[in-house]
């Protein structure tokens, strides 16, 4: 009986430490929250003040340009940027250009309140040295997308006016080619994968062009021959309805 | 002098010998034998007294040389050389010649000239009655400038028939047959005007000397011209054609919105002399590559077309697609739609503009085998009306354009 009292006994202490252990821990994490807290709070007040000043200063900008007509007179200037992205005018990019400055800023200070309201010195450091990379990657990641859909059509148009009747798989191996490029570029900059990115990369593009040879080599033998006879024959035929219609 | 600067010995010996009555500046290098057995011809020449006193002609050419820019010939005429603009690039169609242009009239300025003929570099206009025939009215008539027509066959000049005379016409308003043209003759009161290039927010501008007189109001003639050029820049393909010339008519639309919005309907500019000798063309033409690149387009271009062209325009294309060759027709309120519609996107930039012009060859093409098939049977002079009858319906269209231009996200 001595035996199952003192059992018992030593089963109700366990059971009083793990509710302590558990006590404590809860303690801990609730103190480790309440010291994020404003860190927290610290870095959306910042975050939302820089946007509304980024907000407020890209309306002012766009007001501006809009008054010194910045479109008309930067016209020739822009050309290239137009033709790659041609839904942007100038002073659309100019006045996202200013408010995005002013969220990346907001993040910035928003860290570094979060920083100095915080009891871990660690986070805010690792998050400064890696919004470069998010930063860059972004940008790459922009520009990526706008001219795969760029040499994409271009590709498109060109080969539809050279009569290429595959001119659409075409576009579609270059745009997915870009794409890929991209992805692995934007992957690599952000440290992320290491190896397996760069591998799986070499694979996914080989295996783009790969499948593109194949599908005109192949899949698409009658199709491409049909077209290239056709190419081949033009020398010959050309010349003579060329006499015949004259465009200018 | 419309932002054209020329060196200070031209500059000088031009404020020496003003004014002169006409110039004649040929565009582009000439050889310069052939140039003065030609000027040779225009000895006397009295194009605006009766026919008693001779008028002070100079002759302007491109070229350098150290001796002096100026000198007078045997026959009494001012025998100029200007230094030839910088090349626009290898690839181009008509922007050298445009450019080349542009400072034979900044010239004529410069020498207080009454009027200024500028003559293609091939000399084939530099004759005394093609001289006459273009200068008289412009000094004598005060007309204020004199457009060619030149002797074409029904299917020659397609681009120009089917696009560039009709647009021009219904959005400024004078029927002019050839309104991008090597020779023209223009008086006093244009010349600094139709010299200014910087209208235009591209570099690529070309010259379209009856559309900028016709926005200033000027009054506009054309006269037969017995000469056929060959055409600059062999062996660009046709989507560079387009490209240039397409986009240079599109671009002038958009600088001059304000203008052409406020023109009605068109004004007829008066021929002088016989009227101008067709060619008969009786080989027949195989449309068929043609067709095959429309349907190659209506299979793959579909998603670019449709950022361009209303649904109920896309739909109608894809209907052609299916018919047989031979049944194939573009309607041409529909090509003057879809004209529209391409000079608005490239306004809009909902595509980028090289992308919105090389969308537009098939279609042209489309336009072109259409057309080929209806005159194949007909004389030059029936396929001319019917040309004349695909530029009154770019008139009858005009509201479209207008109504979408101001509204262009209005669905149609």
């Amino acid at each position: 009986m001595a035996g199952a009292g003192s059992v018992r006994k030593e089963g109700k202490t366990m059971w009083n430490q793990i509710g302590q252990a558990l006590h404590d821990s809860m303690a801990r994490v609730m103190t480790q929250i309440a010291r994020l807290l404003p860190g927290i709070l610290a870095f959306i007040v910042a975050l939302v003040i820089l946007m509304v000043l980024g907000w407020l200063f890209a309306a002012l900008l766009r007001w501006v340009l809009t008054a010194m007509k910045f479109d008309e007179r930067i016209g020739r200037a822009t050309g290239s940027i137009a033709e790659l992205s041609p839904q942007h005018t100038p002073t659309m990019i100019m006045t996202r250009l200013l408010f995005w400055c002013f969220v990346v800023l907001g993040v910035l200070v928003g860290l570094s309140a979060f920083g100095a309201s915080s009891a871990e010195p660690g986070v805010p450091e690792y998050i400064f040295a890696y919004v470069p990379h998010l930063i860059s990657a972004a940008v790459l990641l922009f520009v990526g997308n706008v001219l795969a859909r760029f040499l994409s059509r271009s590709v498109l148009i060109g080969a539809v006016n050279l009569n290429l009747t595959y001119a659409r798989l075409l576009a579609l191996g270059v745009k997915w080619l870009v794409l890929v490029l991209t992805v692995a570029m934007v992957l690599d900059h952000l440290n992320i994968g290491g190896v397996i990115v760069d591998l799986a990369f070499g694979i996914l593009f080989g295996g783009i062009v790969l499948a593109l040879a194949l599908a005109v080599g192949l899949g698409s033998r009658d199709l491409v021959s049909r077209s290239l006879e056709r190419e081949t024959a033009k020398p010959a035929e050309a010349p003579a309805e060329q006499q015949k219609v004259r465009h200018f | 002098m419309a932002g054209i600067e020329f060196p200070a010995e031209l500059q000088k010996r031009m404020e020496e010998t003003a004014p002169v009555d006409l110039l004649v500046g040929v565009t582009g290098a000439v050889d310069v034998e052939a140039l003065r057995v030609k000027v040779g011809r225009l000895r006397g020449l009295a194009l605006d007294g009766e026919g008693s006193h001779p008028s002070r002609i100079a002759v302007a050419y491109a070229g350098v040389d150290s001796d002096d820019p100026v000198t007078v010939t045997e026959e009494g005429v001012l025998l100029a050389r200007y230094p030839m603009p910088a090349a626009a690039g290898e690839m181009n169609l008509w922007r050298d010649v445009s450019n080349v242009q542009r400072n034979v009239l900044a010239l004529a300025a410069g020498w207080q000239a009454r009027a200024c003929m500028v003559v293609y570099s091939d000399l084939a206009a530099l004759e005394p009655e093609t001289v006459r025939t273009f200068a008289e009215p412009v000094l004598k008539g005060g007309i204020d400038l004199l457009m060619p027509i030149y002797p074409a066959g029904k299917y020659d000049a397609l681009i120009n028939k089917s696009l560039l005379a009709p647009m021009s016409r219904a959005l400024y308003g004078r029927r002019v047959r050839w309104p991008l043209t090597a020779d023209f003759c223009a008086g006093a009161k244009m010349l600094e005007k139709l010299a200014d290039g910087s209208r235009v927010k591209s570099e690529a501008g070309l010259l379209w000397p009856a559309n900028l007189v016709a926005m200033q109001g000027g009054q506009i003639n054309q006269a037969g011209l017995n000469v056929r050029h060959a055409p600059p820049g062999e062996g660009l393909d046709l989507n560079a054609v387009v490209r240039e010339l397409v986009g240079s008519l599109f671009e002038e639309a958009e600088a001059n919105a304000a203008l052409w919005q406020r023109t009605r309907a068109s004004q007829p500019a008066t021929r002088y002399g016989d009227p101008y000798p067709l060619v008969e063309q009786e080989e027949p033409v195989d449309t068929r590559p043609m067709v095959e690149s429309f349907v190659i387009a209506s299979q793959n271009l579909e998603e670019v077309w449709r950022l361009v062209l209303p649904p109920a325009t896309v739909l109608e294309l894809k209907r052609m697609a299916r018919l047989a060759p031979e049944q194939f027709r573009l309607a041409d309120a529909v090509w003057a739609r879809i004209v529209y519609d391409f000079a608005l996107a490239h306004r809009m930039r909902r595509v980028s503009r090289t992308h919105v012009l090389g969308a537009l060859t098939p279609l042209y093409l489309g336009w072109v085998a259409g057309y080929v098939q209806e005159v194949s049977g007909a004389t030059a002079q029936e396929a001319e009306r019917r040309v004349d009858q695909l530029a009154k319906v770019f008139e009858e269209q005009k509201p479209y354009l207008v109504s979408r231009w101001r509204w262009p996200e209005r669905a149609v």
